[in-house]
């Protein structure tokens, strides 16, 4: 039955005698005059196999099933199960003839390769558990899933999201085009039910619908090779009408499912998967794995889509407690270094804000509410916005009386205590800055003078939510052009860590650390100085850590400052200060 | 401009001396002048973060290594430079000589991040504003990103990639736990930096999907393919990272034997030499971390490679460097039991032993 060319077989008897012979092979054989003509002739094994098959009739539903479907959507093999047997089948032409042979799966084959497709079936679930429930984020999550089906169970594949307001927003995955997103409007949805129905979570099994149905509705959501009858742009029209739409062979052979997309009943999306002509049509495994993916799917989608929510939120919370950034000011140098405890959320019951000054300079403040985490940090955005409105509403600047104010706010937000330092740096015109302090209860701030010996700058008073009427100490100093102020949390001298791991990083390796940095920027003190305390910590947890620095800016043309001799000596470089 | 020492880009070695001086100063004002006054003048700023400000860089690093410049020094020059990164490319996008973004897809994000206990900001810093230039997307969030940071920042803005810069090699360990937690979460990781070894090669071994030498490659790679996918896979052996795990846990001891031995053959150690106590106890970690990190990549040029490095580090501290040879060797009798280790320590040895004997003859 070959053709003649080359390398074919050689016939040397009579064709009459080719039935006999073609009763002797073990696959069916059925020849027919087209793939949807009359039956010629067929072998003993076909008729074995399809006792209802006739000469001269076309090959129908009802007597031979496989072959009547694959003909039916002009595939050239298949692979199917009828009569409880498994059956695989190859069309050929041959001699102007059309030829199918039909061979029968032996029940060792047929659950070998049963085993083997029931394997990469829960392969196939793996990989989408692992990749979808690794992201959170929701954006992340769909792209992943629209991947994840092609080529598996789809050519192209979109995902419709769950409906705000009047439109909703689709991500596609497909042949060509990576990827694709946009925006429907809920009417243009709504005109094809099966997808509104699985969006609003009233299509729980996944259901089939025509390509062409879809294309006609959302052809903007489609790829462009799908559901327009392969004739590029045209079929869109006629599909406009919905009755018009059967003519022609478009749509023929390519198949589309609409999956349904929840967790526990809440709708996540709507899944549409696309197959092209060269495919099989969707058949009751594909359609029972798609549910089975899409139970994983929609699991990830909810979570996702809920984390993202929450973690918006966070974000806006995150945003408006950070510190903000740092102003310029004239005539003095400023750096900050911010490392909360909870890395992970990026929030501190440590807070600090610097704001220009209208007379000039900066004012500043800084601290430290008790314990870490969220609940330290909304006293700390309290205070700061506190301090802000003060700041907003004093002409004249009264840090002792700001410090009583901010004491009774404390004790009425309960439990949590603060310890604040504000103050102002105004540069002077010898290039040095005069600074003002007022203290509750926080560490002595540091000085880095310029001969490299660092002082302290003594400031008593009493942490603010304590007691109810505190005293607080009022003090300033003068830095000279180079010299630096540095303010800073516990977080730092506490840091546990060192060849131990159980050792205080403690204030004088800070003193000696300060000492250490003559000659530097404010940014990149307060930066070293993170990095040092970092580095002692060796990824140990830590509380809060937070640096402000403060500097007059060197004179112009002064040779860099250079350590005294004894570099980062003892503690004896340090003295206390008490003006 | 002089035409002297051009080399294509527009920046003559005049521009360079000038540049080296703004940051030796410190001159912020100086810098900042220099730089912006060459985008201005037409030179294209990808061009004056490579060939201006990255070199100047690498020529800071070896000031300190030698012992020319005290860690002050190389912090107030990076300061210069890094602010010089920030006015290049503000100068690069109001003069508009960035390139406009190519592709038609508008959303490229792109996470960059310094690995876990890696300070060194300066190269991420470039490559977030070279990537800028270019039209991505770019959250950077700086030195020494913890894992939880990282994680946490990936699923709240889900970039499509995460570029991870690592200029220490002892570092690896902790790199790799940053992308295991990408691959974890289905993000492709682009890594970058000397860090990573010759071609990226302990990069690719700790499971990254990218490698590039430097940002303008990392760009090319990236509009090259995209979006990037995740293709890695981590060759870190189990055996490895318990042989890893084992030498972290033993740090604490080990560190207080090889200062020790550095008492022992440097008897003065706190009067005499250059190196102060805290200095010293930095140093000696760091060897550790080193032997530590390659034992986890099994390859005994992370610590060879540390110990070039140490060598020139301690001669600049008039240290001799065959006390390196005496502290290899006390490591060695310390961990007899860890073959892993030992297998770095000998190649420690020979090289300490070979780099002798080569410079015998000249001393």
């Amino acid at each position: 039955m070959t053709d003649d060319s080359g390398g074919g077989g050689a016939w040397g008897c009579v064709p009459g005698r080719l039935g006999e012979l073609l009763d002797l092979v073990d696959e069916a054989v059925v020849i027919c005059d087209r793939v949807d003509g009359p039956v010629r002739g067929f072998n003993r094994a076909a008729a074995d196999l399809f006792p209802r098959l006739r000469r001269g009739r076309p090959v129908s539903m009802s007597a031979a099933a496989p072959l009547a479907r694959a003909a039916a959507r002009r595939a050239e093999r298949f692979s199917a199960s009828y009569e409880g047997h498994g059956l695989t089948g190859r069309l050929h032409t041959a001699g102007g003839l059309t030829v199918w042979l039909v061979h029968q799966v032996s029940s060792a084959q047929e659950a070998e390769a049963a085993l083997a497709h029931e394997r990469e079936k829960s392969a196939f679930l793996e990989e989408t558990t692992r990749r979808l429930g690794a992201s959170l984020h929701h954006g992340r999550t769909v792209r992943a899933l629209v991947e994840i089906v092609i080529p598996k169970l789809a050519d192209a594949a979109m995902v419709v999201l769950p409906v705000s307001g009047r439109r909703t927003r689709w991500h596609r995955a497909g042949p060509g085009d990576a990827r694709r997103s946009g925006e429907v409007s809920v009417e243009t949805l709504e005109r094809v039910p099966k997808v509104a129905d699985a969006l609003y979570g009233l299509q729980p099994r996944p259901t089939v619908v025509r390509p062409r149905e879809l294309a006609a509705a959302l052809e903007d959501v489609m790829p462009g090779e799908f559901g327009q009858g392969g004739q590029g742009g045209q079929g869109r029209q006629d599909g406009e009408g919905g009755a018009g739409g059967q003519g022609g062979p478009g749509g023929q052979g390519e198949d589309a499912l609409v999956v349904q997309l929840a967790a526990g009943g809440v709708p996540a999306g709507a899944l549409i998967m696309l197959r092209g002509p060269e495919r099989a049509r969707f058949d009751d495994t594909d359609i029972e794995l798609a549910h089975r993916f899409a139970i994983r799917a929609g699991l990830a989608l909810a979570t996702a889509a809920l984390y993202s929510q929450q973690a918006h939120t966070i974000a806006v919370l995150q945003a408006s407690m950070a510190p903000e950034p740092l102003p310029s000011a004239d005539g003095l140098r400023l750096g900050a270094a911010y490392r909360p405890a909870a890395e992970a959320l990026r929030i501190s019951g440590d807070f600090y804000h610097v704001a220009p000054s209208a007379a000039g300079g900066v004012t500043f403040f800084f601290g430290d509410v008790s314990g870490k985490g969220a609940e330290a940090a909304v006293v700390a955005g309290q205070v700061r916005q506190s301090m802000r409105t003060l700041a907003m509403v004093r002409t004249e600047p009264e840090p002792l009386r700001d410090l009583r104010l901010l004491n009774d706010l404390v004790i009425s937000a309960g439990h949590r205590f603060t310890t604040l330092v504000t103050g102002a740096a105004r540069p002077c015109d010898d290039g040095s800055v005069r600074v003002e302090i007022a203290s509750g209860g926080h560490l002595s701030p540091l000085v880095l003078r310029d001969d490299g010996k660092v002082t302290e700058i003594v400031c008593e008073g009493m942490l603010l939510g304590a007691v109810p009427d505190p005293s607080f100490g009022r003090t300033e100093c003068r830095l000279e052009p180079g010299e630096l102020m540095l303010l800073y949390s516990d977080g730092v001298t506490e840091a546990r860590g060192g060849a131990s791991g159980r050792e205080i990083y403690g204030e004088e390796r800070l003193v000696d650390a300060l000492a250490s940095c003559g000659g530097m920027q404010a940014p990149s003190v307060a930066e070293r100085l993170e990095l040092l305390t970092t580095e002692w910590l060796a990824g140990r947890p830590h509380d809060d850590i937070s640096l402000l620095t403060l500097q007059a800016p060197p004179r112009r043309g002064a040779p860099p400052h250079r350590p005294p001799e004894s570099r980062g000596g003892s503690g004896g470089a340090r003295k206390s200060e008490n003006p | 401009m002089s035409g002297t020492g051009m080399s294509g880009t527009g920046i003559s070695d005049t521009v360079r001396a000038d540049f080296d001086a703004c940051l030796a100063g410190p001159d912020e004002d100086g810098a900042l002048e220099l730089a912006t006054g060459l985008v201005t003048g037409g030179v294209n700023a990808e061009d004056v973060l490579l060939g201006l400000v990255a070199p100047a860089q690498v020529r800071v690093g070896e000031r300190w290594e030698s012992g020319e410049w005290t860690v002050a020094q190389e912090h107030a020059a990076t300061h210069v430079s890094r602010l010089a990164v920030d006015a290049i490319a503000s100068a690069a996008r109001t003069g508009g000589t960035a390139r406009t973004p190519a592709g038609a897809d508008p959303l490229r994000h792109v996470l960059v991040a310094c690995s876990d206990g890696e300070w060194h900001v300066l190269p991420s810093h470039i490559l977030t504003e070279v990537l800028r230039l270019r039209g991505f997307e770019v959250r950077s969030l700086g030195g020494s990103v913890s894992p939880h940071e990282l994680l946490s920042d990936v699923h709240q803005n889900g970039p499509d990639v995460v570029a991870l810069s690592c200029t220490l090699s002892w570092n690896l360990p902790l790199a790799h736990r940053q992308i295991e937690t990408c691959r974890c979460a289905g993000v492709p990781v682009m890594t970058g930096g000397p860090g990573f070894g010759p071609e990226g090669t302990w990069a690719y071994a700790l499971g990254a999907d990218l490698y590039a030498a430097d940002a303008r490659g990392a760009a090319e790679a990236l509009l090259h393919r995209w979006p990037p996918v995740t293709c890695g896979e981590s060759s870190v052996q189990a055996a490895a990272v318990e042989a890893y795990a084992a030498l972290v846990r033993q740090r604490p001891e080990l560190l207080a034997h090889v200062t020790h031995a550095l008492h022992d053959v440097l008897p003065g150690l706190r009067s005499r030499s250059g190196m102060a106590h805290e200095e010293a106890a930095d140093f000696l970690g760091r060897l550790l971390d080193s032997l530590a990190a390659a034992v986890f990549v099994a390859d005994d040029r992370v610590f060879t490679g540390h110990l070039a490095f140490a060598a020139t580090y301690l001669s600049a501290r008039s240290v001799h460097p065959r006390c390196l040879l005496v502290l290899t060797d006390a490591l060695t009798d310390h961990l007899r039991a860890s073959p892993r280790a030992l297998t770095a320590l000998a190649a420690g040895h020979r090289y300490l032993t070979e780099q002798a004997a080569d410079s015998r003859p000249g001393e």
